[in-house]
């Protein structure tokens, strides 16, 4: 199930929720309407999942930035968002989609127990000028079955992450990390 | 509610689940990773038609990966067979995949209760990447339902291996293709 903006408010007040900075605003009736980062890394090169990812790390001036279709971009969500108790869904708005952008690729599921900026993955349909600090996207908070399991507990990547975090796939490909 | 990693396993052990081969490392607080199979499908016709069967090529992904490229429609498929009769699943990309600009499905994320098989991933990548047999590529998670229960019975069930579109198979019960 998941959670109404006013049980959002609720659980933040509660300290179940924790999304910083916090807009009261920003509640939306099912959901928080995240902002875009200042940064993004643009990654224009050929990839390989066994190798760290190259990429240029640019700032978003106030006047905007152009996306670029067939570019990977890397960006982040300006608040930090964390739960041990609800998983999080993090999408695009309607907004946003019909700016043809995509705002993940195909992974928008945040554990519980994520305590972080999200890096976000960005593509564009068409080029499309995008400002620091726009409103992006919307992130749902979801009930869980079951007995907890925390992301901090796992041992895994992206635990607290506060910035951009390029791929870590290749530590886990045999040879990886060349 | 979404299932948490715990009630994942728990679930696989009384058979609420069908996850095989099953492997706890691959357990997240909400999730479960799964591996991409060493078969790729493309199709071969400049145009893919929706209401008639198109003519496919198989490659295989050896060990040393294959390069996927952008503006190329690859079906691949998922290494473990996942289903369930109670739950219902949803299948994404890993947020390590979506990093390196990887899409793993096309806005069809949602399964059928009482589907069980390999599931077909539809692969676009936003840059050229090289992609490896048995890497972790996608995360399914399942959900709780509400109301009685009709299983699946459609015409991917049982799928081993990816499984083009079958859209023209519903299209000749209404008479509109040979």
């Amino acid at each position: 199930m998941i959670l109404t903006g006013p049980a959002i408010a609720a659980a933040v007040a509660a300290g179940e929720i924790a999304i910083d900075p916090f807009e009261p605003a920003r509640l939306s009736p099912n959901a928080y309407d995240w902002r875009l980062g200042e940064t993004l890394r643009i990654c224009a090169s050929d990839l390989d999942a066994a190798a760290p990812t190259p990429f240029a790390e640019v700032g978003i001036p106030a006047g905007g930035l152009v996306l670029q279709p067939d570019v990977l971009y890397l960006g982040v969500t300006l608040e930090r968002t964390g739960s041990e108790r609800y998983a999080q869904m993090l999408n695009g708005d309607r907004t946003t989609g019909a700016l043809g952008i995509w705002v993940h690729v195909s992974a928008p599921l945040g554990h519980a127990g994520h305590a972080i900026r999200w890096t976000l993955e960005i593509r564009a349909a068409r080029p499309v000028r995008v400002y620091p600090g726009m409103t992006f996207g919307k992130l749902v908070f979801l009930q869980t079955f079951g007995a907890p399991a925390s992301y901090q507990q796992h041992g895994l990547k992206y635990t607290a992450t506060d910035g951009i975090d390029i791929s870590r796939l290749y530590e886990e490909i045999p040879g990886g990390g060349a | 509610m979404i299932l948490t990693g715990p009630e994942i396993t728990t679930a696989v052990r009384d058979g609420r689940l069908r996850i095989a081969p099953f492997e706890s490392g691959q357990v997240n607080p909400n999730s479960y990773n799964v591996r991409l199979g060493p078969t790729l499908l493309t199709y071969t016709e400049p145009v893919i038609d929706a209401h008639r069967p198109n003519p496919t090529t198989t490659t295989d992904i050896g060990p040393e990966g294959y390069v996927l490229q952008p503006g190329e429609l690859y079906l691949g498929h998922t290494l473990e067979e996942v289903g369930s009769d109670t739950f219902v699943p949803l299948l994404f990309g890993r947020s390590s995949v979506g990093r390196l600009g990887l899409f793993v499905e096309i806005t069809a994320p949602i399964g059928d209760i009482g589907f069980h098989g390999q599931w077909t991933l539809m692969l676009n990548p936003v840059r050229p990447l090289r992609v490896y047999p048995g890497m972790k590529i996608g995360q399914i998670m399942f959900f709780v339902s509400v109301g009685p229960v009709d299983l699946y019975a459609g015409k991917y069930q049982a799928a081993l291996g990816p499984q083009p579109s079958g859209y023209w198979r519903d299209q000749a019960g209404t008479g509109a293709v040979a």
